[in-house]
């Protein structure tokens, strides 16, 4: 009884649920990552399974986990998507600090500037009870920082290279502790450089290269046993990153973050942060072929043209929160959150072109997203309380006061153009409500159910942007500044089996959506980029509707064997019947397992049905099945003080030419590769 | 600890505020001297009056606004306040001779000054221009004619002004008055339209209905919602024109009333923001 209650506590309240540390791990300093979604066979184990690599990025990792697929537009810096919500409708956080990407056509998601050594574990929320950090619709990813350990070891270090052979990627790692009396401190970085990668059939994918370095460092002070003040740093600098499927590259890439937090860790529960953090990103379209043929050539001029843009994008964010969790009666747990962050925006997009024979044109310039601050004001609150012994209800509701303020002429300017009159503030109130409970039965099955309404705020873009040019549906992107926010009335069961040597979870779970935004076409705008077949507008869409279920699987006859099995499935439906774009199929990722003494050995299969459900009118055409097998082994030892790990593998064995319905331009998969990873720790 | 915790919230509350606070400028309206930015292009006597002509530039190929004050000879102090000014414009050519549209001012001076307007059809460059200010000063009741000879008119660096001949019409001068300073977003237009009679005959038409097709040539997109100029007064036609980009715009033009005109290259301003 007491087992199942602690149980239950650590599922229903999704606490960070930290793996147990095999013996053979202890050696090794690079802590793992663990991550927390709501099934019991959560933690490392998913995370371990599915890494593909040691060295693999937080992409790799985020593929394989619960809810999770990701839209692709190159190699690098992939858009997580959970339960077929994406951009806006997803909180993603670090350590419930708010960031956001500065690039107008998605190329930089939060998640491209952290690293899988940069994280102690992933918090995963589905649907509307996402709100811990601010409201929203589709789910939540809050990423927690690897934490200095005041009880490790005095001094701990690593170094670690990793080359994929199908890039030719160099990854190098490290990670530092240290330890003296009242203070600790650590640092963990990355360097990765790849080249073009080489696809099934042999055909070098262009554009598909990146450099990345990034590095973090945290301090953490604590005076006594329960209080604890910490600081990181986080940098994050990639520069020539390729997007096979979009029209530019980037040349910069730049994050970093500044946090200090405060934690008392007594009955009553305290923490409190401040934090900044600053995203610079530039495209670049000068490795492109940048002649065009123009159709309607002007007057007195020759018809092709040479254009170069320059569009930079700059997003900082100030911001804070405190936050107490307070046990109450006996079986009650009061946790409430009082949270502020401004978040200034800013892309602009400056045409030069040039006419063969002729003098440059004048640069043109614009702002894609005309600067805007945004502030941000909330407050949280939730209780969980145990009924009985067996029966656990918890609740949570949240309230966000939003302003918005434009701040420059640019904004109500060019929406003049479309005969708006945007008002400089706008201000709006928007609440999320949330109600679950969970019941254990003897026989080991656990039941959840969650009901929810929540609503969230349209992004800048979806407001205020001005011609984004999407790639996947060829057509110019334009803001809507009287958008309302989009709403999402919520419903999810989950079904859990855990025996000792079988482990179930089946997941559904249903959004229904009013004002959903999405981009409608306007024929009466004429469009503004090349390659553009039209301007569609963000419109509130009266009703959509998402269903989505997840089923895990995991068996352990023997100590040493484990299979693992994973299905992803999604159906969206925008007014009546019709399919919603970027839906992924039904994908399917079975993992087997052996390990002894340090020795592991793992065979994966992963597969997706053909996606024949598709928006021919947002530029979706049916993607073919596929099955993707990968092998892994990995040995680790010691040898005096010295902690070894080496690994070797090869994915995609069978050379597979393949691509996944949210790839973007359906540009195809890397090739076979194999993979070699050494690490020493101290 | 409570120290702690009160430094936090009030960390927290300047967070708050950093950002959200901005000081708000407070716009005040000042008395702007009607003559405030504007040079004196020319000056002379006439019908007991200092005649002078003040303008925003050197005269130039298009629509001038122009400033007329007129000094009391006997007391230069004193401006006249009434008086009937016509502007008399007339260029020499080597095979002929003729005049260009113009709005004579009105009879009452507005803040001391006498406002008008021409409509330079040439640059100096094709010929002479001389420019005659005929003057009834109601004061004294004489009347004279100040005679400015062999001034320049600047050809503009672009085009505001064009003449062309229609088979309907005959022979138009279309003028941009504005927009002056383009900017990305909802722009004021507004033209002139004057006919050729005769050689010296330019009156103002009011019977065209204007439609205008802005385009960025070099991109060979255009801009939405525009709104086609209509005449309000005495051959003015105002409308609204979209920027959505700095560079460099192409305004099209189409008379309605006469079907041929719409598809001569030749009916276009460019404008470059
Ligand atoms: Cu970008």
């Amino acid at each position: 009884m007491y087992k199942s209650l602690v149980l239950g506590l650590l599922i229903l309240t999704t606490f960070i649920v930290k793996g147990e540390k095999n013996s053979w791990k202890d050696t090794v300093s690079l802590k793992e990552v663990s991550v927390s979604v709501s099934v019991p066979l959560n933690n490392k184990e998913v995370v371990d399974f599915y890494r593909s690599n040691e060295f693999s990025t937080l992409d790799n990792m985020n593929a394989r986990l619960e809810g999770l697929t990701l839209i692709k537009r190159g190699a690098y810096a992939l858009e997580p998507q959970m339960n077929g919500f994406s951009g806006g409708q997803l909180n993603v956080t670090i350590d419930g600090m708010k960031m956001f990407g500065a690039c107008t056509d998605k190329m930089d998601p939060v998640t491209s500037y952290i690293e899988p050594t940069n994280l102690k574990s992933i918090k995963l929320k589905s649907g509307t009870n996402c709100s811990e950090h601010g409201c929203n619709i589709g789910g939540s990813m809050d990423m927690s920082l690897q934490e200095p350990d005041e009880k490790g070891g005095d001094q701990t270090a690593s170094i670690s290279y990793g080359t994929e052979s199908v890039s030719n990627s160099k990854n190098v790692l490290f990670s530092l502790g240290l330890n003296k009396e009242k203070w600790s401190w650590i640092s963990d970085g990355v360097y990765r450089k790849t080249e073009r990668y080489r696809a099934g059939n042999g055909l070098i994918i262009p554009f598909s290269q990146f450099e990345k370095t990034n590095l973090h460092s945290a301090l953490k002070y604590s005076p006594n046993e329960i209080s604890s003040l910490k600081a990181d740093v986080l940098y994050d600098i990639a520069r020539n990153v390729g997007y096979p499927a979009l029209p530019m590259d980037v040349s910069l890439a730049r994050g970093s973050l500044f946090a200090l937090e405060y934690q008392r860790k007594a009955i009553t529960q305290l923490k409190a942060k401040v934090y900044y953090n600053q995203v610079v990103h530039i495209m670049d379209d000068s490795q492109r072929d940048s002649l065009y043929l123009l159709k309607n050539k002007p007057v007195g001029k020759s018809d092709s043209v040479y254009m170069r843009m320059d569009m930079p994008g700059k997003s900082s964010t100030f911001g804070s929160y405190i936050q107490l969790m307070v046990p109450w009666g006996e079986r009650n747990k009061l946790t409430l959150k009082a949270d502020h962050y401004t978040n200034y925006s800013l892309a602009e997009m400056t045409m030069h072109m040039r006419y063969a024979g002729q003098a440059p044109e004048k640069p043109m310039y614009m702002q894609t997203w005309p600067a805007m601050l945004r502030n941000v004001s909330g407050v949280y609150a939730e209780n969980s309380s145990y009924l009985t012994s067996n029966l656990m209800v918890s609740t949570n509701a949240r309230l966000d006061y939003n302003i918005d303020q434009l701040d420059s002429e640019y904004g109500p300017e060019q929406f003049g153009i479309f005969n708006y009159n945007v008002e400089k503030v706008k201000t709006n109130v928007i609440k999320s409500i949330n109600l679950s409970a969970q019941y254990h039965f003897e026989t080991d099955l656990n039941l959840t159910a969650t009901a929810g309404h929540s609503e969230r705020m349209p992004t800048i873009g979806e407001r205020m942007g001005f011609y984004l040019f999407n790639a996947y549906d060829g057509f110019d992107y334009i803001g809507n500044p009287n958008l309302m926010s989009e709403q999402s009335n919520f419903m999810k069961a989950t079904f859990q089996v855990t025996k000792p040597t079988f482990k179930i979870n089946i997941s559904p779970s249903m959004s229904f959506l009013s004002d959903y935004i999405m981009g409608i076409t306007d024929p009466g705008i004429p469009a503004m980029n090349f390659p553009a077949k039209g301007i569609r507008v963000y419109t509130n869409v009266p009703k959509a509707k998402l269903f989505s279920t997840d089923v895990q699987l995991m068996y352990t006859p023997t100590d040493y064997f484990t299979a693992f099995c994973l299905s992803k499935y999604t159906y969206g439906e925008i007014n009546e019947g019709e399919a919603m774009p970027l839906m992924a199929p039904l994908k399917n990722v079975l993992a087997l397992q052996y390990q002894k003494n340090g020795l592991q050995l793992q065979a994966e299969c992963e597969s997706a049905l053909s996606q024949k459900r598709i928006n021919i009118l947002y530029g979706e055409q049916i993607t073919p099945s596929f099955t993707v097998v990968n092998l892994k082994s990995s040995y680790e030892f010691s040898y005096s003080k010295l902690s070894f790990n080496t690994s070797a593998g090869v994915t995609n064995l069978f050379n597979k030419v393949y691509y996944e319905h949210l790839d973007i331009g359906r540009i195809y998969r890397p090739g076979r590769s194999v993979e070699l990873y050494v690490k020493v720790g101290y | 600890m409570k120290t702690i915790l009160s430094k936090l919230s009030i960390l927290l509350l300047l967070s708050i505020f950093i950002f959200s606070c901005k000081d708000e400028v407070k716009e005040t309206t000042t008395a702007v001297h009607p003559l405030e930015g504007l040079i004196k292009l020319n000056e002379g006597y006439a019908a007991g009056a200092k005649v002078e002509v003040w303008g925003k530039k050197n005269y130039f190929q298009g629509y001038n606004n122009l400033s007329v004050v007129l000094l009391d000879s006997a007391n230069t102090k004193d401006t006249l306040k009434d008086a009937h000014i016509h502007f008399l414009p007339y260029m020499t050519m080597p095979m002929m001779k003729h005049a260009c549209p113009v709005e004579n001012p009105g009879a009452l001076a507005i803040n001391g000054v006498f406002p008008g307007a021409i409509s330079f059809v040439m640059p100096s460059m094709g010929g002479t221009w001389d420019l005659g200010i005929k003057v009834h000063n109601h004061k004294t009741g004489k009347g004279g004619t100040a005679m400015f000879s062999n001034i320049t008119v600047d050809s503009p660096s672009s085009t505001v002004l064009k003449v062309f001949k229609t088979p309907a019409n005959g022979v138009l001068v279309l003028s941009m008055l504005a927009p002056l300073t383009p900017k990305v977003g909802v722009n004021d237009i507004e033209f002139t339209i004057h006919k050729k009679l005769t050689e010296l005959k330019w009156p103002a038409d009011t019977t065209f209905t204007l439609a205008i097709e802005p385009t960025m040539p070099s991109m060979g997109h255009g801009s939405p919602n525009n709104v086609n100029p209509i005449h309000y007064k005495n051959g003015h036609y105002k409308g609204k024109v979209n920027f959505t980009m700095t560079g460099e715009w192409k305004i099209g033009i189409v008379l309605n009333n006469d079907t041929t005109i719409g598809t001569s290259a030749n009916r276009y301003f460019n404008i470059t923001l």
